[in-house]
């Protein structure tokens, strides 16, 4: 609403806006217009009555009471909440922590961690070593020797099943998957030893391998059929290559239908060691 | 001689125990709250007889609930005390003027011995009430924020900044407010002839 200015009325007290403010602030006393608004800002400030004290009671009453609530209720509510939550969270994170470490130990000593983490296991809480990739006499970990070596069998025979059998011990070479003519008898080839063939030189002629290092195996298969089976009794846990499967005929014999070109070791991908029955 | 704005001065602040008041009621005084309570709350009335006749007991009542609730809480010195007191007031209010414009009430027509006010000496409060219950009255008959803020800065003891905080205003348009109060008021004396 605008504020239009009226002229001032000829009986009307003059007053200024310093004697108001004055007036509102109560630092002075007010000028000689302004009396009656003084005493009537004065009645407003008067002291206060029996009725306006009245209810003292009351506000002591609630006063008392959130005094008393407050007090008791308040600390213990404030720290079990934090007691609660900073347990909560030490007691997932234990958890947590627990459960990494427990399964990290079981999956290192069940040796299915990869290899480099398998090796930092193995050297922090004793886990076995990761297991080769490849065909490496020092880390084969069949060492059981065989006895087909031991009983001097015909040679080995050769074929997949032989060739498959060989691979924990020996670097299979075409020569160790058999060859066309090892038809031989069942029974255990002889260098089929534990030894590790690894060195073995596979190649067409079948001079494979079984030249190992730890190996004294001697087997010789090669291309030519002639199954071998010359080898000796691996001497050390890493024996010879193992050639031929006594369980297996090996109508596959031929270093070409092992699918082996020649110097082209076979990966070992189960080093179990070989069982005769 | 002492001037009747000295006399106002004196009975609306609390000065330099402020503080020291405060600190005893928030840790648990009753006699500091009381305190507190005897200086702050016939003004509280006074500025809720004009705001929301009728009802200012009551909110006055819930306004101290409401205080006693936060009093932990509160910071501040007397300004920032007062001002916090009677903007709950002024709230509580706004919330009953719109909570009876939803639900108008009937107001009963008695009220038992029990419940009427008592006063050791009834002759005084009577000659009391006239006084600030006139004044009161004349203040009633100004335009709401121009009451207002003469009720807030005589009677609450607020500055003008506090004054403009409360009511959402500039400082200016309070001063102009209070100003306007003032001289209306003189005009209505003058006028009438009032004496108190």
């Amino acid at each position: 609403m605008p504020n239009i200015p009226q002229p001032q009325r000829q009986d009307e007290p003059v007053v200024t806006d310093a004697d108001l403010a004055a007036l509102l602030a109560g630092t002075t006393d007010a000028a000689p217009g302004l009396r009656p608004v003084a005493d009537v800002l004065a009645a407003l400030t008067a002291e206060p009555t029996g009725m306006e004290l009245a209810g003292e009671a009351g506000a002591l009453a609630e006063f008392r009471r959130q005094a008393g609530a407050q007090v008791p209720a308040q600390r213990p509510r404030r720290s079990s909440g934090l007691r609660s939550r900073f347990g909560v969270k030490v007691g997932a994170s234990v958890t947590a922590v627990a459960v990494v470490l427990g399964g990290g130990a079981v999956a290192a000593f069940a040796n299915v961690l990869p290899a480099p983490i398998q090796r930092l296991a193995h050297e922090a809480i004793g886990a076995p070593i990761p297991p080769a990739r490849h065909h490496s006499p020092s880390h084969s970990r069949t060492a059981a020797p065989d006895r087909s070596g031991v009983h001097g069998k015909p040679p080995a025979r050769g074929g997949p099943g032989a060739s498959r059998q060989a691979r924990p011990h020996a670097t299979p070479t075409p020569a160790a998957h058999g060859n066309p003519q090892s038809q031989g008898k069942k029974g255990n080839p002889p260098g089929k030893g534990n030894g590790k063939g690894g060195q073995g030189q596979g190649n067409s002629q079948g001079q494979g391998n079984s030249q190992g290092h730890h190996g004294s195996g001697q087997g010789q298969g090669n291309s030519q059929g002639k199954g071998n089976g010359q080898g000796q009794q691996g001497k050390a846990p890493h024996g010879p290559a193992q050639q031929g499967n006594p369980h297996k005929k090996g109508p596959h014999g031929s270093a070409q239908a092992n699918g082996r070109p020649a110097g082209h070791p076979r990966r070992s991908v189960h080093p179990r060691p070989v069982m005769d029955p | 001689m002492r001037t009747s704005a000295d006399a106002r001065t004196a009975s609306t602040v609390i000065g330099e125990e402020f503080a020291d008041l405060l600190a005893a009621a928030q840790g648990g005084s009753e006699a500091a709250f009381s305190r507190l309570w005897r200086n702050a709350n016939p003004a509280l009335l006074r500025y809720l007889r004009v705001i929301a006749p009728g009802a200012d007991e009551d909110i006055a009542a819930e306004t101290w609930v409401h205080v006693v609730r936060g009093l932990a809480s509160f910071r501040g010195d007397e300004q920032a005390w007062r001002a916090w007191l009677f903007t709950t007031a002024r709230r509580r209010a706004i919330d009953l003027a719109r909570h009876r414009s939803r639900r108008p009430e009937t107001a009963l027509d008695y009220a038992t011995v029990a419940q009427l006010p008592s006063s050791a000496d009834s002759a005084e409060a009577a000659m009391e009430n006239l006084s600030t219950a006139a004044a009161i009255a004349l203040l009633a008959g100004l335009p709401r924020l121009q009451a207002e803020v003469i009720l807030l800065r005589v009677v609450a003891g607020l500055d003008t900044e506090s004054v403009a905080r409360m009511l959402r205003k500039s400082p200016g348009a309070v001063r102009v407010a209070a100003h306007r109060g003032l001289r209306r008021l003189a005009q209505i004396t003058a006028d009438a002839g009032v004496t108190l």
